[in-house]
């Protein structure tokens, strides 16, 4: 009785903090728990320019929206992410791929992003949070000498004035 | 008392020529309030040295009563000696006194801390469950309403939350490089993710074999009971329903009675049914984890029974423990201080 009671009531208490978006079951997973966590999080304290939230009923596929940072030729573009998280999330990266087309030598024509705290350099003590604001770091500063698309790093690294405006046009046309 | 000598002298020269001496005895011996009442009274110097034998000076001039005590000293002390001596020999004692009263006016509560450091753990975890009442809104309420004590409650959290479960740390592991997580978050993360700190990519040496902090977690435990008693609860549920998967409940409580009286002290001062309880979760779940370590269980067993056997057992010991309590009157008395306390701390934090 009172083991159940308490598991019910803790599930309940962070559905309410989270704003009522997602419905807790009677079971939650040590992953669905810190995602729970993460959510709420966010949705206290959102990292500027970024918001992320679960797609639908399922609490392991998240959508994210990044504003292109002031300054860069993706500047007031609304960039989609897709995030799934693994079941051991916090000790597997989660996957992000970007849903919003983008020329970036870092992000490939699929959306797959090379980022390496989401490979080798993943942490469990990193968040969706942290890695949103990440990301729009990475808008601000290309990794051209690790490449997805090698062609825009190239012309990143040759003619930086022809890939802004390139990529300003993406933006245009994809994000806005 | 070395003084008598030269005043039994003086005594002596004052007897042998009465009339040389009688204006150094008057200025020595008598103060100036005695003399003009003399003169008034129209006294000569013997019966100036027999009043002094026989009234008592006012009560201002000290030396003149050591003096005339000094005279009278074959006779019984004089009421005044006997006051100075009785004095004497209350100060010692008396001047102690003083500030032990001083704190019993001060506050009572001071008696119930001294309790407290006599059974340290005890109480420790009675405050846990004494707070725990008063304690139970302030989570929901750090939200809305930002006063000071509960944004430092909300930094509090942060800070103690383990960075891997984002929860409060459950018996908080701590790194070489200064990190703290939860013990079992650690070692999991230790597992899958390589031996580096998850804060700050250190080497760690001893991932596996990681010890709790005991300060920290102590800390914890006091700040924020609700989520411990929580998170033990679960922990507890989920290790007990895979320990009565392997065997018998029966094992586990006898198991748990050794477990008790290995750590006596605890088990002695506590009186309190939850804490006891609580105790023998833990008491469980580590024996759980000692035994889940040795060898993977078959777990074939029904979950469900698993569960409400031990609701069963726990609910049995609880009802033991209640039973066996005789709370000694100081004891409960501390508590009640303890949650007057606790209750008033509360309100300074609203």
């Amino acid at each position: 009785m009172m083991i159940g009671g308490g598991r019910s009531s803790s599930s309940s208490s962070t559905a309410t903090a989270a704003g009522g978006t997602w419905v807790s079951t009677t079971s939650v997973s040590a992953s669905g728990k810190r995602i729970q966590r993460e959510m709420s999080e966010l949705n206290a304290d959102p990292p500027p320019h970024c918001s992320a939230a679960p797609k639908g009923d399922n609490l392991f596929h998240w959508v994210a929206t990044i504003i292109g940072p002031p300054g860069t030729p993706y500047q007031g573009g609304i960039f989609f992410l897709d995030i799934t998280f693994p079941s051991d999330y916090p000790f597997q990266p989660p996957k992000v791929v970007f849903k919003t087309r983008i020329y970036h030598c870092n992000v490939d024509a699929a959306g797959n992003l090379s980022l390496d705290i989401l490979k080798d350099s993943w942490s469990p003590a990193l968040t969706i949070s942290k890695v949103l604001t990440a990301i729009r770091s990475v808008f601000s500063n290309p990794g051209p000498y690790s490449p997805l698309t090698s062609a825009v790093a190239r012309l990143y690294l040759a003619d930086k004035a022809k890939h802004d405006e390139i990529a300003s046009e993406w933006t245009l046309r994809f994000a806005k | 008392m070395a003084i008598e000598e030269p005043k039994q002298t003086l005594q002596d020269s004052k007897q042998a020529n009465p009339n040389a001496n009688t204006q150094n005895v008057d200025a020595v011996l008598f103060s100036p309030r005695f003399k003009s009442a003399a003169v008034m009274a129209g006294w000569d110097e013997e019966a100036l040295i027999v009043a002094t034998l026989v009234v008592e000076d006012t009560p201002d001039r000290q030396s003149k009563h050591k003096k005339r005590s000094d005279f009278v000293f074959k006779t019984p002390p004089s009421t005044n000696s006997r006051r100075k001596r009785r004095v004497q020999r209350r100060s010692p004692i008396s001047t102690p006194v003083a500030p032990l009263k001083l704190d019993e006016e001060e506050n009572s509560q001071q008696e119930c801390k001294e309790e407290s450091v006599e059974q340290k753990i005890d109480v420790k975890a009675e405050r846990n469950t004494e707070v725990n009442e008063p304690l139970e809104q302030t989570p929901d309420v750090s939200c809305s309403s930002p006063s000071p004590a509960l944004q430092c409650m909300d930094k509090l959290r942060e800070e103690l939350s383990c960075a891997i479960c984002l929860d409060i740390c459950y018996e908080p592991s701590t790194t070489p490089c200064g990190h703290s997580f939860c013990k079992k978050c650690l070692r999991s993360s230790a597992d899958k993710c390589g031996k580096r700190c998850p804060k700050c990519r250190q080497m760690i040496s001893n991932g596996r074999s990681c010890t709790v902090n005991t300060v920290l977690w102590n800390t914890i435990q006091l700040l924020f009971p609700n989520e411990v008693s929580e998170a033990r609860k679960s922990a507890a549920g989920a290790l007990n329903s895979q320990e009565d998967e392997r065997g018998s409940p029966e094992s586990g409580r006898r198991s748990n009675r050794r477990a008790q009286s290995v750590r006596p002290p605890m088990v002695i001062s506590t009186r309190d049914a939850a804490l006891a309880f609580r105790q023998q979760s833990e008491d469980l779940s580590r024996l759980v984890s000692m035994r889940t370590r040795r060898g993977t269980p078959s777990q074939s067993e029904d979950v469900a029974l698993a569960l409400r056997l031990q609701r069963e057992q726990s609910m049995e010991s609880f009802r033991r423990i209640r039973q066996q309590t005789r709370i000694p009157t100081p004891l409960s008395s501390a508590r009640a201080n303890l949650r007057a306390m606790a209750s008033r701390a509360i309100n300074i934090h609203r």
